[in-house]
């Protein structure tokens, strides 16, 4: 009640966002003020081309948190708002640790995983949260209240950029109002850690290449093969020359039996790369798979010759291979 | 030496019999992981993960998880992420309550709005 009390007495004063962060830079040298909200400071200049100066994703659900549960609560708003069917009580045991009566920022990225969601960490910047929620992805936040308090996750669902507000689900409330500055201040310990929960078939507004194929691997790893197919598909239409996301994309056919489909994806990276080890052995292992040794071996003699990191587990493809040839030759 | 050998043989051991059924199932194919880590010795790093993993799983049972369910949770990470919770889950930041924001929140307001005033 304080809060709002002095935020509308704040409103009703010539609180403009803008000029206020213009008072703040005035009393910058004095009071140090730009040190403590530095990304606030450079928010003033105005929002990226394009960007609305108001956004509320009001079709977020709420779930209020149960004692410390905030962890659990947070995640399930992000996942039911990327269209998972998930309830905080089933993500207790995926990302709560009792004897720290909290949870840990990796298992909130894991735990998304589990429901064939890519979870993906954000840039640590004010404008790429705000991005974000433009382009309607719910942000998860690690905001610090310590001495006073604790650790605590929130879900920024909004924005308005004239008053300088950040709107968000947060514990008990399903909407608090904080300004930019004070978010930032609370933030900023954590390491402006924030990240978002997607649908393998959508990209992040602000993912950046290397690191969303990352997220997407890591996506691959924890099983959701079928999803990540998906996720690789959609990151090669935006990035059709990255290797990687080829490779991955192969591999997650080949994990659901699509033999035809992953030879396909190789033959044409080993095409844009000829040089990659792991393209030619992988192809090589492929094609053994479909009983096609004879095809396979110039490939992974390629990858033999070509040495490197991957050398003994290409050694052990070739043997495999040379030795399928030489009992079918024997038969 | 010879103890401490046995012990990291038989760590290995341990790791390979918990999480090989896991490992092996595309055989012959190097992992998108390798392409994303860029590891130099990757044979050596996948061993590595194997035992990052258990400590990992044993660690979060340590802070009051069951054996199976720790090693789902193990099981939906990457192995960045295994190598940076490795011994550092006591230390790392556990998102709580918020019982004391609106205090915070109040004493940052209070602490603006005299400067606001102050500088006006």
């Amino acid at each position: 009640m304080v809060l709002q009390a002095l935020a509308r007495l704040k409103a009703e004063r010539n609180a403009r966002f803008a000029a206020g962060v213009f008072v703040c830079g005035l009393a910058l040298l004095a009071s140090g003020c730009a040190s403590l909200f530095p990304q606030t400071a450079e928010l003033r200049d105005g929002l990226p081309e394009g960007m609305p100066e108001q956004v509320e994703l009001k079709q977020v659900p709420f779930f209020p948190q149960v004692e410390y549960q905030c962890g659990p609560a947070a995640l399930a708003t992000a996942l039911v708002a990327a269209g998972a069917k998930v309830t905080p009580e089933e993500l207790v045991p995926q990302v709560y640790l009792p004897e720290r009566k909290g949870s840990l920022q990796v298992e909130m990225l894991a735990a998304a995983r589990r429901h064939g969601m890519v979870s993906y960490l954000l840039a640590p910047r004010f404008v790429d949260l705000l991005r974000e929620l433009s382009a309607g992805n719910p942000v998860i936040v690690l905001q610090d209240q310590s001495p006073l308090g604790t650790w605590h996750y929130a879900v920024a669902v909004g924005y308005d950029y004239d008053a300088g507000d950040l709107i968000l689900r947060s514990g008990e409330r399903e909407r608090q109002k904080l300004p930019f500055y004070v978010h930032e201040f609370l933030w900023r310990r954590s390491g402006y850690w924030a990240m978002v929960v997607v649908p393998p078939d959508r990209v992040p507004a602000t993912a950046d290449e290397a690191r969303w194929l990352g997220s997407i691997a890591a996506l691959e790893r924890a099983g959701g093969a079928r999803e990540a197919r998906t996720a690789y598909q959609k990151f090669l239409e935006r990035w059709p020359q990255n290797t990687g996301a080829s490779i991955g994309l192969a591999n997650a056919h080949h994990a659901l039996g699509e033999l035809p489909q992953a030879e396909r994806v190789l033959r044409e990276a080993a095409r844009r790369d000829p040089e990659s080890v792991i393209v030619l052995n992988n192809l090589a292992q492929t094609l053994s798979d479909q009983n096609r040794d004879a095809e396979a071996l110039p490939f992974i003699e390629r990858a033999a010759a070509l040495g490197g990191p991957h050398a003994a587990a290409v050694d052990q493809t070739r043997q495999a291979i040379l030795g399928r040839l030489a009992a079918r030759r024997k038969n | 030496m010879q103890s401490s050998l046995a012990r990291a043989v038989c760590r290995v051991l341990i790791a390979l019999t918990i999480w090989t059924p896991y490992q092996i199932a595309q055989a012959g194919m190097i992992g998108t992981d390798q392409v994303v880590q860029q590891s130099s010795h990757s044979d050596r790093s996948t061993v590595l993960n194997l035992i990052s993993r258990s400590d990992v799983a044993s660690q979060l049972q340590a802070f009051g998880i069951d054996p199976s369910t720790a090693k789902d949770r193990v099981a939906s990470m990457s192995d960045e992420e295994v190598r940076y919770l490795s011994g550092k889950i006591e230390s790392l930041p556990a998102g709580a309550n918020n019982s004391a924001v609106v205090l915070v929140v109040v004493l940052v307001l209070i602490a603006a709005g005299v400067w606001w005033y102050y500088k006006r």
